[in-house]
């Protein structure tokens, strides 16, 4: 097998339309955003405010689209080591805020669980994708009692078993998504798919916004968001899975309008699962790495359901992704 | 069971320019291990080319919070300090540094924290203010922290008078003071010189003092400051063997 192109085939990078419309949109998006922000801000519409707020979000966008979306245009190796390089960064944050990070061995044992994802994820090696976790969990589980600390023994294992499943685990997913052949236009879609649903919810929420559903947990969210990102989103994610997954039978109108409710509830849920963490530990953001959007997390919370949830959707009625196993083990004579 | 008690870290929500600037940075994983590697190569350079010799290393306290004090005459003062703390400990002992001159960009400042692990302190504004800062953090933390009490780097190796800052740091506290003598700096590396010199250097360090009865103001402060610079003194006469 030609190792170059399974992990590096950028030739391919716009084999699927999907993918080609997905990038070209971003990009015009990118562009556009601030024209009509600036636009609307010399016609009154927008307050200095909310325009410096559109055209810095604006500009923090310009570095995560081609920060997330190159690696996928690429090929297989970027986009694992992306998604591995997301779900380190989406840890540590997670670690400062509960304060989890002051215990280094959890978290060293964390990162190693991540690298050993990705590494699953590059060889195609489901089997052990799949061992990590439970080995993961009595690894933490056993390391934190070499302290010989039990006040707080507890506290330590939940949080960082929390976090490596949330973040290690369901953001590893959109790693293993790189063993199916069509991995760029589904990554694509879920990516998009993702954060217009948020973007969606925001825009409804302003126009017919009045119940808040959870109050508590996040206080700017209504109903009325909640259910036009439902309605705006679903069919967007169904149409496009329909294309890329055409021919398999997760294609059928059924199972993508079904994944594309999940997509949109599962990037709600994931919202407000980060929202509940933020609230508890008592912080607004998660950090301040990205201006305008908070930390990375902030930005990938809504993808740490919704990756493992429509990957094992689409390999449970497709049957399990395939391809070559072990391509990093024989690539290294291992 | 017992309730979860959150501390997130105590610099989260600044960005990474103001995490490096701040008092209250405090280190990850990543931080660590990059200051256990920045520490080796440190040990590394002051064995090979200067030949450190360190004499009294036993009285470094094994827990925090503790302060670290000598005698300043070149830049490689807190460094040298700095490789006699305990491994263990390193990355939790802070040299206390100039704003003006360590941490006036980013670059600077991101070096300083990964090589010498500094807190910044400005000398010319609000010096009150950033000792209580201080204070809090040596504390709460606990933390370890190096000072130079002299407040700047001697031009003709006399040891000068040391300023009472140190004193608003420890006074009224049981936090151990470690005394120390640094030889050799001024001649390696002397505040009029760019290039490091490779002359040998000394560190002795005395015992450990308390100042836990000493009135937490401006007569305590001057006291203790007057009573620490006779301990470093002490060991820059009569070296220990």
């Amino acid at each position: 097998m030609n190792y170059r192109t399974h992990f590096l085939d950028f030739e391919n990078a716009f084999a699927s339309p999907v993918t080609l419309w997905i990038t070209v949109g971003i990009g015009v998006a990118l562009v556009l955003a601030p024209l009509v922000a600036l636009g609307l801000g010399a016609l009154g519409k927008l307050t200095a405010a909310t325009r410096r707020d559109v055209l810095v979000r604006s500009a923090t966008w310009a570095v995560i689209a081609p920060a997330v979306i190159g690696p996928i245009l690429l090929g297989r190796g970027p986009t694992v080591l992306m998604v591995a390089a997301v779900s380190l960064w989406c840890y540590g944050e997670y670690a400062r805020a509960t304060g989890v990070f002051r215990d280094r061995v959890l978290s060293a044992l964390v990162a190693m669980a991540i690298v050993a994802l990705a590494f699953a994820s590059a060889d195609n090696y489901y089997r052990m994708f799949v061992a990590t976790t439970p080995i993961t969990m009595a690894a933490l589980a056993a390391a934190a009692v070499l302290r010989d600390t039990p006040a707080g023994y507890i506290q330590r294992v939940a949080l960082s078993a929390m976090g490596f499943l949330l973040l290690g685990s369901g953001l590893g997913h959109l790693g293993l998504v790189t063993t199916d052949a069509k991995y760029r236009p589904l990554l694509c879609v879920l990516i998009l798919c993702v954060q217009i649903n948020d973007i969606f919810a925001y825009c409804c929420g302003k126009a017919f916004g009045r119940r808040h559903l959870f109050p508590r947990t996040s206080p700017n969210k209504t109903l009325g968001g909640h259910l036009g990102a439902l309605v705006l989103t679903a069919p967007l994610a169904a149409w496009l899975l329909g294309i890329v997954l055409d021919g398999t039978p997760a294609g059928s109108v059924v199972h993508c309008i079904v994944m594309g409710v999940v997509i949109s509830v599962g990037g709600q849920i994931g919202d407000l699962v980060l929202g509940s963490i933020k609230r508890d530990v008592g912080i607004k953001d998660m950090s301040a790495t990205l201006p305008g959007h908070g930390g990375v997390l902030d930005r990938f919370n809504s993808m740490m359901l919704v990756a493992p949830a429509v990957y094992h959707y689409v390999a449970a009625v497709n049957g399990p992704f395939v391809g070559p196993e072990h391509v990093l083990l024989r690539l290294f004579r291992l | 069971m017992e309730p979860f008690t959150y501390k997130p870290a105590s610099d989260h929500g600044l960005t990474e320019s103001q995490r490096v600037q701040s008092v209250h940075r405090e280190p990850g994983l990543v931080g660590v291990l990059g200051r256990r590697l920045a520490c080796a190569a440190i040990n590394v350079y002051f064995a090979l080319y200067h030949r450190l010799r360190i004499s009294g290393r036993g009285n470094i306290p094994t827990e925090l919070p503790f302060v670290m004090v000598a005698n300043h005459e070149s830049h490689l003062d807190a460094l040298i300090l700095a490789a006699a703390v305990p491994r263990a400990l390193r990355h939790r002992v802070y040299p206390v540094a100039a704003a003006d001159a360590f941490f006036t960009n980013y670059r600077s400042a991101a070096l300083t924290t990964l090589f010498v692990n500094a807190l910044p302190i400005h000398r010319k504004k609000v010096p009150a203010r950033a000792l209580a800062d201080l204070r809090h953090k040596l504390l709460d933390e606990p933390c370890g922290m190096i000072l130079f009490p002299e407040g700047a780097r001697t031009r003709d190796g006399a040891l000068m008078r040391f300023k009472p800052g140190i004193g608003m740091l420890v006074a009224g506290t049981r936090v151990k003071v470690v005394p120390c003598w640094i030889e050799g700096a001024f001649e390696a590396l002397g505040a009029d010189a760019k290039v490091p010199k490779p002359k040998r250097l000394t560190l002795n360090i005395g015992p450990a003092l308390v100042f836990e009865g000493v009135p937490d103001e401006r007569e305590g402060w001057e006291r203790v400051a007057w009573e620490i610079r006779m301990a470093v003194e002490g060991l820059g006469v009569s070296p220990q063997s």
